[in-house]
């Protein structure tokens, strides 16, 4: 209704402009609000829906006020569990601020599922440049059985450190579950953390890739 | 002679030691001691007088020992004795002489007294055989025929004036034909066969009475005995050689053969049935000097061709590989190769001294030469060890990206730029690289004094249009005074481009150079610019003026409307 009544509003300016001098006179500039969300999509409502996979619809349970909080207050996206279905749905109101809003928190909900915590998934919506990169141990080299679980080992170590190094010194975010791997960061914190994990999952001792990242990160710090 | 008592005394010594027994002589006794004395001194001094040289009258016995009277009649007895022998052997040659020389014994001694000079020789020769024969008791047989030689030879001499005592021609000449015989032939008889040769190749009676007065002269020697088997065994071997031919001549050397160990007689017979054999044919041993060299050097050069035609030793064979010369060969031969390498240093104890010498001092000195190692350069800080945190993270990854702590993701996006523009972080981090870089160009200007330029800031400043090497003077002068601001870097880019200095083309004329054509063309183009310029005025003075008219129009009808309405 505004726009219409701006239209209109213009209209009127321009016109009795017009009819008053008499001469060919040049229109004002018009000037338009920009456009919302709905109305970029025409009017629709858009939806989305994540899935919840088994081991995660506990913690779901547990950390759902965290999840919706964000997604209802700041990015002002309806969600709600579907507990049929098993899936979360997320759906875009009139007044939701931006377009890539919904996915967004599409991303961060999935993110979730795969593993990540909720503080950890939070940042994909402050931030737009952060990606998760999913890939399984078999894309690097097919291990069976023993080889299989002792390159798990390998990649968590002793009590998770070294996968904690990793996320601490290339400021990503890692998730092993069994035979995937899930990473969230930056694209070329990214790129460093899969390239460790790849040593690690090919066999080379942790006190290697950790120099390795020792030498990076300082490379890459020391770059700013 | 007349018996002196002292010569008395020596005979009865004589006699004395001659009775003494055997056994006596073992222990040293006085008595025979003495009388040894005393017949040595007798018998010394009866042998004086033929002794013309000795330094001793008298033998002298008081107070000398044993060793120098002996020295004593050593010095008397041995030029006595040389010549003994050489009588000796004068009379083993003319045994004739010996008869007439004891013959003419009493003529001599009679006569001996009144002919000194000629027969002085003569005389002692005597009484020396005389004496000698007297001591030795052997000999008394052989005196008397000694003296039978003496005799003879005595009569047969007369002879030139040219002779006497020392020069006998028949002598000499015989001699001179011993001595020829030694250098050229093995035995006097060759030579005689020789002789006979040469002289009896016609006559064969000749040859024998010149043997046979050869004969007589001929004394039986040891080579006639024992030294004629070799002769013969060569002898016949020549003959064979040359005789082969002949049967009868065969025959007849066996017979010679057998024949000539009796007399020397047959060796004419040898000498002719050689000579028939061999005519012209010089034998062996009798060739001459100049032939004997001849025969020496064909020796020589028939070795040499039979060298040459056989071939060379492995030394001589140029490359020679191990397998063509004898095992180890090549450590015998002398191998000359040049040598590329220093010989190793004979080690002496100079050199050994030399050495530790030199080593105390250096030790003294300290001055050694030790490699040093090059002092690593300061370039880098230390760097900071990151170490890694292997614990979980406390804070969540959206704290970490905004608070930007640690590790910077690389790329910057826009958006990223702008939700942090407002960290107080980032614009630090843009204010400090600014300070940085004019930091930079400070500092360049002071290491490189190459020409950089200023970053261009768009701001007002005066362009003086002058040299740089003026301005320079100034700052540098300026630098003096102000002492703070190194001298800045100037250049002739600064100065005015010539396009800023005048922008123009072409050939430019002055005013008072143109032409009437070109003055009313330059005319023309400025009342054209002209124009344009001021219709773009107008045009724009014009719509000011409209615009005004308008709104002041629109106010008035609004007012005339509201004017009217009420």
């Amino acid at each position: 209704m505004e726009s219409n009544g701006g239209a209109s509003s213009m209209d009127l300016e321009t016109v009795p402009a017009e009819q008053k001098l008499g001469t060919v006179s040049l229109p004002l500039k018009p000037k338009f609000e920009p456009l919302t969300a709905h109305e970029m999509s025409g009017g629709k409502i858009q939806f989305r829906k994540v899935s919840v996979p088994q081991h995660r619809y506990t913690p779901l349970k547990k950390a759902w006020m965290e999840i919706y909080t964000p997604i209802y207050d700041q990015m002002k996206i309806d969600v709600r569990m579907n507990l049929k279905n098993r899936k979360v749905e997320l759906k875009t109101r009139s007044d939701t601020p931006e377009v890539g809003n919904l996915q967004k928190c599409a991303d961060f909900v999935h993110a979730f599922m795969l593993g990540f915590d909720v503080i950890d998934a939070v940042a994909l919506l402050r931030m737009d440049e952060l990606y998760v990169d999913s890939f399984e141990i078999k894309d690097v080299k097919t291990l069976r059985g023993e080889h299989l679980s002792r390159a798990i080992g390998r990649l968590s170590g002793k009590g998770g450190k070294t996968k904690f190094a990793i996320e601490n010194a290339t400021k990503t975010r890692i998730v092993i579950a069994d035979s995937k791997i899930h990473i969230l960061g930056s694209f070329v914190n990214i790129k460093v953390a899969r390239d460790s994990l790849c040593s690690l999952i090919l066999g080379s001792p942790a006190g290697k890739v950790y120099s390795k990242l020792r030498a990076v990160t300082s490379r890459l710090a020391e770059r700013f | 002679m007349a018996a002196s008592p002292s010569e008395c005394g020596g005979v009865k010594a004589l006699q004395k030691l001659r009775s003494a027994e055997p056994p006596q002589w073992l222990s040293p006794s006085p008595d025979l001691a003495e009388a040894a004395r005393a017949a040595s001194d007798h018998l010394f001094s009866s042998l004086r007088p033929f002794c013309p040289k000795s330094p001793f009258d008298r033998l002298l016995i008081d107070g000398f020992d044993a060793e120098q009277i002996w020295q004593q009649i050593e010095t008397q007895t041995q030029p006595l004795v040389s010549s003994l022998r050489r009588e000796l052997k004068w009379f083993e040659r003319n045994p004739v002489e010996i008869g007439k020389g004891f013959g003419a014994r009493r003529i001599v001694e009679e006569r001996g007294k009144d002919l000194e000079v000629p027969d002085e020789g003569f005389e002692d020769f005597e009484e020396q055989e005389k004496v000698g024969f007297d001591v030795d008791d052997d000999d008394d047989d052989d005196g008397e025929d000694d003296v039978d030689d003496e005799e003879e030879e005595e009569e047969r001499r007369g002879g030139g004036g040219i002779e006497d005592r020392f020069l006998k021609i028949k002598e000499l000449e015989e001699y001179m034909e011993d001595d020829e015989a030694r250098e050229y032939g093995d035995s006097k008889r060759k030579r005689r066969g020789h002789e006979e040769e040469e002289d009896d190749e016609d006559e064969d009676i000749e040859g024998l009475g010149g043997s046979g007065s050869e004969d007589e002269d001929m004394n039986a020697r040891y080579d006639d005995f024992f030294g004629g088997e070799k002769d013969k065994g060569s002898k016949k071997k020549q003959k064979l050689r040359k005789e082969s031919k002949d049967m009868d001549d065969y025959e007849d050397m066996l017979n010679d053969d057998s024949n000539e160990d009796d007399e020397p007689e047959n060796g004419s017979d040898e000498g002719l049935t050689g000579d028939d054999a061999n005519l012209g044919q010089p034998e062996e041993g009798t060739l001459s000097t100049h032939e004997k060299h001849l025969k020496k050097l064909r020796l020589k050069i028939e070795q040499m061709e039979k060298a040459n035609l056989e071939p060379k030793t492995w030394a001589m064979q140029g490359e020679v590989t191990a397998a063509k010369r004898p095992k180890n060969s090549a450590l015998e031969v002398d191998l000359d190769f040049e040598h590329n390498v220093r010989p190793a240093p004979v080690i002496t104890e100079e050199v050994t001294t030399s050495l530790e010498n030199l080593i105390k001092l250096r030790i003294l000195d300290g001055h050694f030469d030790d490699v040093q190692r090059l002092p690593s350069l300061p370039s880098k800080g230390p760097r900071e060890k990151k170490e890694l945190d292997e614990n979980k993270s406390k804070k969540g990854l959206a704290e970490i990206y905004e608070n930007f702590s640690g590790m910077v993701p690389f790329l910057l996006s826009n958006e990223m730029i702008t939700s942090f523009i407002s960290n107080a972080f980032l614009n630090i981090l843009i204010v400090a690289s600014l300070l940085f870089k004019k930091i930079c160009l400070k500092l360049d200007a002071l290491s490189h004094f190459h020409f950089t330029p200023k970053p261009i800031v768009e701001d007002m400043s005066i362009q003086s249009n002058i040299p740089a090497l003026a301005m320079e003077e100034v700052t540098i002068c300026l630098s003096y005074v102000v002492q703070s601001i190194a001298p800045m870097a100037i250049s002739d880019a600064a100065m005015l481009a010539p396009e800023e200095v005048f922008a123009g083309k072409g050939d430019i004329k002055d005013k008072g150079e143109l032409t009437q054509a070109e003055r009313k063309r330059r005319r023309a183009n400025k009342k054209r610019k002209f124009k344009v310029v001021s219709a773009v005025a107008n045009s724009h003075a014009a719509n000011t003026i409209k615009r005004m008219e308008m709104k002041a129009r629109s106010s008035t009808v609004s007012n005339a409307k509201g004017e009217e309405e009420s």
